[in-house]
């Protein structure tokens, strides 16, 4: 009788570690076994010579690269409208604000933070059907739409890393340019956001990869299975996650469904690099500041 | 004698962007609120919003009831639930307590990488893994349904959740548990008497957190859990969630009340969103006043 | 009539500082003279370091603080009282540096932790830049120590060193007023010695207010003396 909860508790939370990894294993490696066999330029460029789709000589029909494109533009996009906001509210949160005006903000940014994908994707519908209302025949679903949309999505995640990175700076640190004459902004300028800044960047990668693996927000706001490159921002696109769904839809063919599995290993492998990558800047960062 | 505060320095040029952009972030908040609003407005303004909230999905019968939608969501979040937050939390057992250092490492790195699965990729997986294995467990239907889309909902939200408890576990007072160590308690007994006691309030908020995680998500159940909108009449039946319902019925005509219904969805998911922030407030805040009041 | 040996540099009357509700001093009532060194003292928590903190309105830059009653300075041949808006705050800290107890390097080179000031008001000049450095460093006597690794970061430096980097960059504007919080209690001794021959050097150029609790060291360094008890200032 002695010791028998301690025990079960031991056995249960191994067997619940084992049960997660197993089940992971499983997905992640009939993925992989179905989706490592089609990687090759074949899946990026189908039959159009690589060379060719690269110059954009020629258009890629069969291949997964007007898809990378769109999610790499959507990207570029997103995090284009969300950083300027994000990381100066950020800074806001942390340096400025204070008493009821900081608890209202952490409300909202937390709510914001909150609202499933596809509300944000219907509200990007919305504002799309609104704007064609005032200006008919112009504005559409589109790279801009959903570059806006996501951009909605990711903002709350950069507030609140800048705004912690900015809040776990050390006190010390934080009084000593202001102790030699320096102004509010001058210390978050020049010794503040330095310091803060390998969280900062890794929050900011992070977001990156939010942006390319979001399905449901580009499904409502311009994403299409197959449009070519983008001719402007204001053209529908392809993008690599809803090229995925589409093909788990209506695949044709065995070839299709490859190429689906291609893409999400794909995917799949973006993601992960990203995250990789966040975390060796984080450290290399941290590290890089420490031997300025 | 009069008594200063700091003195307020007036801002300058750039100084004025910060606010600015927070207001700009908050704003957008209310934004999304309204568009949901006003787009969804005359079917609210009908004054069927019991109606609409109560009744079944027969669009032929002029019926744009999201009920059943509404249901299939909560049954797909609560199994989703069900299986998650155990595994969730005794894996959080395992890296908090049990595992040793370099173990803790790998499973803290392993959990932060499952973090960043895409949920296509893993719903695009599970269509072509799990499905037919349904099919043929069952011996009928299409394999489709809320028995395949609620295990793959609960993987995908597992690694917030551990996160989370992880997290909660080490954040309980370290006099408390060198008290415990001192008293010569082991690892699970520490974890059983000392750390899950203690964290309850961490506990809660990460199941509050993966229910909205699972409330929000809309591929698992719009690749998984077949899309009939019908009430569910078990586990294995198809079933439709709010998500998917707004995903499905993009394609009908803007104007029609079909397509208005999806903003009423958006409106209940805006909604729920708000509910489970304000539980997740209480929480933290019951938590902290619990702790106040033990003896220091 | 006062001679120019007891010139009052600082003076406050009936200062009272409150952080929150509770109250940290009471009815402040000292003239600290110029060019000279005072030594607070007494035990941990009555108020040694915040009264240091009020006197370069640092105090401001933490939250829940309030304060009355007057601190004046002498700028310029007038006393001036520092919490008049017309008083630019950043310009009040140029005047009245600090070295905090624990070192604080910047995470910078050596050469930039005390360039950082200049840089702050914009001077632009290399050569200016430099000559200033230079300089510093020579007060506090690190120059020969660092001068062939100027570009390692500050932290790089041993505690007693940092301590030295933190006086030069707080002198390297030419402040009127120094004020040290146990500028010595993180180093070892021969590091607080140096430090303490430092002080008696600067002397002739500043005001030095030292938060001290070694009896020796205020032995050896104090001028003029006060024991802070739950925020109660009196002289000895």
């Amino acid at each position: 009788m002695n010791g028998l909860p301690e025990k079960l508790l031991t056995i249960f939370s191994w067997l619940a570690l084992s049960a997660l990894a197993a089940a992971l294993v499983f997905l992640l490696g009939f993925l992989w076994m179905r989706g490592l066999p089609t990687l090759g330029p074949e899946l990026l460029f189908g039959h159009t010579p690589p060379l060719d789709a690269l110059l954009f000589r020629q258009q890629v029909f069969d291949g997964l690269f007007p898809a990378v494109c769109g999610t790499l533009l959507l990207v570029l996009l997103s995090m284009l409208l969300a950083l300027p906001l994000g990381i100066p509210a950020g800074i806001y949160m942390a340096e400025y604000a204070g008493g009821r005006l900081r608890r209202l903000f952490n409300l909202f940014f937390d709510i914001l933070a909150g609202i499933p994908s596809i509300v944000i994707g219907l509200a990007g519908l919305s504002l799309t059907i609104f704007l064609h209302r005032v200006f008919p025949g112009r504005v559409a679903p589109s790279l801009l739409v959903s570059g806006l949309a996501l951009a909605m999505l990711v903002l709350p995640y950069l507030i609140r890393t800048t705004q912690t990175a900015l809040e776990q700076v050390d006190p010390l640190l934080r009084a000593t340019a202001p102790a030699l004459g320096a102004s509010r902004l001058q210390n978050i300028l020049r010794v503040l956001l330095p310091s803060a800044l390998p969280d900062i960047t890794g929050g900011i990668i992070l977001a990156t990869a939010r942006c390319a693996e979001d399905t449901a927000v580009i499904m409502l706001t311009g994403a299409v299975a197959s449009a070519g490159l983008p001719g402007s921002l204001l053209d529908r696109y392809e993008a690599l996650p809803f090229t995925i769904y589409t093909i788990s839809a209506q695949y044709g063919s065995p070839e299709e469904l490859a190429v689906g599995f291609g893409a999400a290993v794909l995917l799949l492998f973006l993601c992960m690099g990203l995250l990789l990558a966040a975390l060796g800047v984080q450290r290399r960062l941290s590290v890089l500041l420490l031997y300025r | 004698m009069r008594r200063r505060q700091p003195a307020g320095r007036p801002a300058r040029g750039l100084e004025y962007l910060f606010p600015a952009a927070a207001a700009a972030g908050g704003l957008f908040t209310l934004a999304i609120l309204a568009f949901l609003l006003v787009f969804g407005f005359p079917l609210l303004v009908d004054g069927r919003l019991a109606g609409l909230l109560l009744s079944p999905w027969e669009p032929d019968r002029g019926l744009f009831g999201i009920y059943p939608m509404a249901l299939a969501s909560l049954l797909l979040a609560l199994s989703a639930l069900v299986i998650g937050v155990p595994l969730s939390l005794g894996t959080s057992c395992v890296i908090s307590t049990l595992a040793g250092p370099g173990l803790r490492r790998f499973l803290m790195h392993g959990v932060r990488l499952m973090a960043a699965i895409p949920t296509v990729v893993y719903s695009f997986a599970a269509l072509f893994l799990l499905v037919p294995l349904m099919r043929r467990l069952l011996g009928a239907g299409s394999g489709l349904g809320l028995l395949t889309a609620a295990p793959v909902l609960a993987l995908l939200v597992s690694p917030t959740m551990i996160i989370f408890f992880t997290n909660s576990f080490n954040r309980v007072e370290r006099q408390v548990l060198l008290a415990a160590d001192a008293l010569g308690a082991t690892g699970p007994q520490k974890l059983l008497f000392v750390i899950l006691p203690a964290a309850w309030p961490g506990i809660l908020n990460g199941m509050l957190l993966g229910f909205g995680r699972a409330m929000g998500d809309t591929m698992v159940s719009l690749m998984l859990a077949g899309n009939s909108p019908v009430v569910p009449g078990s586990v294995v039946d198809p079933a439709r969630t709010l998500t998917a319902h707004i995903a499905l019925v993009m394609a009908a005509d803007f104007d029609s009340m079909e397509f208005r219904s999806v903003f009423v969805c958006g409106l209940v998911l805006y909604a729920m969103t708000g509910l489970l922030m304000l539980c997740f407030r209480l929480v933290a805040a019951l938590g902290r006043r619990t702790r106040h009041e033990r003896p220091a | 009539m006062k001679t120019d040996s007891q010139r009052t540099k600082i003076r406050t009357r009936d200062l009272c500082f409150f952080h929150g509700r509770r109250q940290v001093l009471d009815r402040v009532n000292v003239e600290l003279a110029a060019n000279r060194i005072t030594v607070i003292t007494g035990p941990s928590g009555s108020g040694k370091s915040t009264f240091l903190m009020v006197l370069n309105r640092l105090w401001e830059e933490y939250g829940r603080c309030s304060l009355s009653g007057r601190v004046e300075m002498e700028m310029d041949g007038r006393m001036v009282e520092i919490h008049d808006p017309a008083v630019d705050l950043s310009g009040l800290r140029r005047r009245v540096g600090m070295v905090f107890q624990q070192p604080n390097p910047l995470p910078m080179s050596i050469f930039r932790n005390v360039a950082f000031p200049l840089k702050l008001i914009h001077v632009r000049d290399r050569d200016r830049i430099r000559r200033a450095v230079h300089s510093a460093l020579e007060r506090v006597h690190l120059w020969q120590e660092v001068k062939d690794r100027l570009h390692e970061d500050g932290r790089s430096l041993s505690g007693g060193q940092q301590q030295r980097l933190c006086l030069a960059r707080a002198l390297v504007l030419r402040p009127e007023v120094l004020l040290l919080d146990e500028p010595t209690s993180s180093l070892d001794p021969a590091a607080a010695a140096a430090i303490e021959e430092l002080l008696l050097e600067l002397k002739s150029t500043c005001t030095l207010v030292v938060v001290s609790h070694y009896h020796d060291q205020i032995r050896r360094i104090a001028d003029q003396r006060f024991t802070v008890v739950n925020g109660r200032f009196s002289a000895d």
